[in-house]
């Protein structure tokens, strides 16, 4: 009995998915596992980024990526995601390349300055994110077509969470109660809406983009006091109708 | 891998396993001595399971458990060592999960039989103050490795919250017996519970060390930090057998109900 339950636990909770994208146990002991990538793909995917200013988030650049890593046009067969791919591989270098922002993530502490909190920079690495975008911003309708895709939608969802994660991660942040829930998901959120509007945006450096993120941080940071201070009013409340009781000789 | 989960290899494990890892009812007789030996053993089994590591004995409270901020994380890359499993990675992020909700469960149950308890029997407030205490070390740790190993606390942490205030404060209403019958079935739980971890980790340290892959200090912490969280869970249970937890009417219904809940508990952190 004994050892059929401990062989049920070593098998896998959660069903083996084929993407890796929520890494569970973060180790710093032994290496990651493998990114949703082999070395062949990332090559072509690598090789066909600089692209997509031109030809967008299309199988022409997959085409071109192919041939510039040295492979004939074909190998884009190793993609049965097609063009999604490219998106793919857009959403996961540039989550990964946050961790490269070391000004913003351990800045040197300066003289007479307040030292940068979690909320700066959860608001600065999210800003560094966008400012990925910068280069394909003006083909970024394609690829959000291509998430909408029933097929890819849930690579995109499960990627938007791992850089929601990864963000307040990197920040500094270390709280494992219920506001691990509602960080990421308002994060994700924000994250989603300002990515949208920056589709859109003609203004010089992104300007309206920057004011619409700042906005979106201001609506949480009300929302999210008023809903603190409602739980702490319930708790309080409640304490203090014990303690009235107790006052009263009642044992309780 | 598929070694890993062979029934062969795992039975001549499981038979090839001290008995001092099992919890056997017959060390929560005499609490001292029954600590005394799981000290004990606790060091001889440690050094040979992990090569060696004199300078072992690390609090909590020391730096290597605290989680690293992602600076320091991105600026010393992981030696080269062969990735963990799926399987490997999966048991690690449930059962620290699992850890996490049942140490605030905890700290929430002796909260809340606390001032019911005292205000009828104020002798017992430095033992629930002790036992509340370590229930906050250990909460405290299962937080600190969450956060480091970004683990996703348990989608059933409000429900938790409320369910083992309820629990605590319910069973204090109904007595010291009962609040201490409450005390003996869930540690009995819990102790079981971490024991079986202790149990699959030090197979997976055996198997790992068999391919010729280093586990590595995060693992070993891991199994010495549970170890310790065991046997301290075990000294609750000693102290709640103690305060006549078995002169509870009905004990065998109260402990019955209450074991039962921390199983399904247990079940679903595991999973959600
Ligand atoms: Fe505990
Ligand atoms: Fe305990």
């Amino acid at each position: 009995m004994a050892t059929r339950t401990r062989l049920a636990r070593l098998w896998p909770l959660s069903k083996p998915s084929a993407l890796p994208l929520i890494r569970p146990y973060h180790s710093y002991d032994h290496p990651p596992p493998p990114g949703p990538f082999n070395p062949t793909e990332s090559s072509i995917l690598e090789a066909a980024i600089p692209h997509i200013p031109t030809h967008g988030f299309t199988h022409t650049t997959l085409s071109i990526g192919a041939s510039d890593a040295g492979y004939i046009a074909a190998s884009t067969n190793l993609f049965p995601n097609g063009a999604f791919s490219l998106v793919h591989y857009h959403l996961y270098t540039q989550r990964l390349a946050l961790a490269k922002h070391q000004h913003i993530i351990s800045p040197p502490p300066r003289e007479g300055e307040k030292p940068i909190g979690i909320g700066g920079k959860v608001k600065a690495l999210t800003w560094e994110r966008l400012m990925g975008n910068k280069e394909i911003i003006h083909r970024w309708q394609e690829a959000l077509a291509l998430i909408a895709q029933p097929s890819h939608l849930p690579t995109a969802i499960s990627e938007l969470s791992s850089l929601s994660d990864e963000i307040w991660f990197l920040s500094g942040d270390t709280s494992v109660d219920t506001s691990w829930y509602t960080k990421r998901a308002s994060l994700s959120a924000i994250y989603a809406a300002t990515e949208l509007f920056m589709t859109t945006d003609k203004s010089p450096n992104f300007d309206d983009t920057r004011d619409f993120l700042d906005r979106r941080f201001k609506d949480v940071q009300i929302v999210g006091g008023t809903m603190g201070s409602v739980t702490q009013w319930a708790g309080f409340t409640a304490t203090a109708a014990l303690n009235v009781l107790r006052s009263k000789g009642v044992r309780i | 891998m598929a070694l890993y989960t062979s029934s062969k290899h795992a039975k001549f494990l499981a038979t090839g396993l001290p008995i001092y890892d099992f919890l056997a009812p017959s060390l929560l007789q005499a609490s001292r001595a029954s600590l005394q030996i799981r000290h004990l053993t606790k060091a001889k089994r440690y050094h040979s399971a992990a090569a060696s590591n004199e300078k072992h004995d690390k609090s909590p409270s020391q730096p290597s458990r605290n989680p690293r901020s992602g600076a320091d994380a991105a600026s010393n890359p992981p030696p080269l060592k062969k990735p963990l499993t799926q399987a490997q990675r999966d048991f690690l992020t449930s059962a620290l999960r699992v850890n996490q909700a049942g140490e605030l469960a905890a700290t929430l149950i002796y909260a809340a039989q606390t001032p019911p308890i005292i205000s009828s029997h104020p002798h017992l407030r430095p033992l629930m103050k002790h036992m509340y205490d370590q229930e906050a070390t250990h909460f405290s740790t299962f937080n600190a490795l969450m956060a480091k190993h970004r683990i996703r606390p348990t989608a059933m942490y409000p429900l938790w919250t409320l369910a083992a205030s309820a629990l605590g404060w319910g069973t204090a209403i109904m007595g010291r017996e009962a609040a201490m019958a409450c005390t003996e079935a869930v540690e009995t739980e819990i102790g079981g519970h971490y024991n079986g971890q202790v149990r699959v980790l030090l197979e997976m340290a055996e198997q790992m060390e068999k391919n010729g892959d280093d586990i590595g200090d995060e693992l070993k912490d891991l199994i010495e930090t549970i170890r310790r969280i065991r046997d301290e869970e075990l000294e609750h249970l000693d102290h709640a057998v103690e305060h006549d937890a078995k002169q509870a009417v009905p004990h065998e219904l109260l402990t019955g109900v209450i074991r039962a809940g921390c199983k399904g508990a247990i079940w679903v952190s595991e999973r959600v």
